[in-house]
């Protein structure tokens, strides 16, 4: 996964509930230094909770992505942040 | 082969003459006297009755401390999966956390911490308690998710002591089914977390234990030999801290905590959860069992204080009725006395 062009991560989720496999796997995928480069929220919901779990991220270009993370695997997760970090790489390596 | 018995002097002379020739005392036997020797045959005892139908005990080829199991036992993992149900079998308390690329050196700093820590947290416990000396036994170690989920299963549902019950009364010894000499690992009396009867166990779909959602990503435990809120207090405050009842330490107290090293460490760890005497508490629940003031024996105190108030206020309960009712009788009779001292009084002043 790209992760030089992410600013910005906030999640929330139940570590309880099954679905939340996928944020949780996200955080674990990002670069050791990631707490250095980018700004990182997580949330912890109780165990009753029923509240979806939540993924947010912005980019350096301002975009932010809301993604849904009960839907989205993990695979579709980094297949959509990489779609977008590949243009912003182009763009990049264009403007020199 | 039968015996070889000298025979007659004319039959021996006739297969070997010089033989009977050289042997003069062998010649002089009569014949008659060898008669029943040529009936005789080498007798060995005949086989009891119980060796014909019972087989000798099989000899057990293996050593007692490698019984055959499910699991090819040199693979590194069946040697995890064991040491991991014997950790969830013999720990009462255990943190799960997520570790997101947590790299080494924070690890090491990570470590250092919790053990100062938890040694000052020894310093407080008075010698002779349950809780004191612990320090050492603490552990915080990566698990591998996948064989410590199966070893979780193996060691929620596979009870092998209520299992042995129920084999030894159904193993009756017939002619037909002689034990094998050869190990079989399907035989119930294996009964250790490889067996098939242990991995038999946990093929049941139906089993869902409260923390298999938590089985997956990168997964580290803390796990304590002993229930000690003192520790686990402790512990928190290094690992996950939060205000009001787990402060981190000041960076006047413990400079050490604050290195870069060990607070970026810090940030990457998620505390999921909490499994205590066999129950699943989250991230609420694991602070709660920290909260609790002087361990087990701190419970138990409010215990007993609890119900000590509750059989008082009972006692006054039941008192009450009959409490009001004496008081009722009780203002009455005055009343009634009081009225006739005071009718009393009036007569006399009506007298005088």
């Amino acid at each position: 996964m790209i992760t030089r062009f992410i600013t910005d991560v906030s999640t929330k989720f139940n570590p309880f509930a099954p679905r939340s496999k996928t944020c949780r796997i996200f955080l674990s995928l990002l670069p050791p230094n990631a707490r250095q480069t980018m700004k990182i929220n997580t949330v912890l919901l109780p165990r009753e909770s029923r509240d979806r779990s939540a993924l947010s991220l912005k980019f350096k270009d301002g975009k932010a992505m809301e993604l849904d993370t009960e839907k989205l695997g993990i695979k579709g997760i980094v297949e959509e942040v990489d779609r977008h970090s590949r243009m912003l790489d182009r763009q990049e390596e264009l403007n020199g | 082969m039968p015996p070889r018995i000298p025979l007659g002097l004319r039959q021996s002379a006739a297969v070997c003459p010089g033989a009977a020739a050289r042997t003069p005392a062998a010649a002089t036997i009569p014949a008659a006297a060898l008669i029943h020797a040529r009936h005789a045959s080498a007798v060995t005892p005949a086989a009891s009755h119980e060796q014909m139908t019972v087989s000798p005990p099989p000899i057990a080829r293996y050593p007692t401390t490698q019984p055959p199991s499910h699991k090819p036992p040199e693979f590194r993992k069946s040697q995890l999966h064991r040491q991991y149900t014997s950790l969830l079998r013999s720990t009462p308390l255990m943190l799960l956390f997520q570790h997101n690329n947590v790299k080494a050196s924070e690890w090491t700093g990570i470590r250092r911490e919790l053990a100062a820590a938890l040694r000052k947290a020894d310093a407080t416990i008075p010698e002779g308690s349950a809780d004191a000396d612990l320090a050492s036994g603490i552990k915080f170690q990566i698990v591998q998710t996948g064989i410590f989920a199966s070893a979780l299963q193996v060691a929620e549902y596979f009870h092998p002591e209520q299992q042995q019950q129920s084999a030894t009364s159904s193993s009756t010894t017939s002619a037909a089914n002689i034990p094998n000499a050869t190990p079989d690992p399907t035989d119930p009396a294996y009964t250790h977390a490889l067996s098939r009867h242990a991995w038999e166990a946990t093929q049941n779909n139906k089993l869902s234990h409260a923390l298999t959602p938590l089985m997956s990503g990168p997964l580290a435990v803390l796990t304590f030999p002993n229930v000690s809120p003192v520790h686990l207090k402790a512990a928190l405050e290094i690992l996950w801290p939060s205000k009001p009842n787990f402060p981190a330490p000041t960076r006047r107290v413990n400079p050490g905590y604050h290195e870069p090293a060990v607070h970026s460490g810090l940030q990457k760890l998620l505390l999921l959860g909490a499994r205590v005497e066999g129950k699943v508490f989250d991230e609420a629940g694991a602070k709660w069992v920290g909260t609790i003031g002087g361990g087990l024996d701190g419970l138990r105190n409010q215990l007993v204080y609890m119900l000590q108030g509750f059989g008082a206020g009972l006692t006054n309960t039941l008192e009450s009725a009959s409490k009001s009712l004496y008081f009722t009788i009780e203002g009455r009779r005055t009343m009634l006395e009081d009225e006739e001292k005071g009718g009393e009084k009036k007569d006399g002043e009506e007298s005088a």
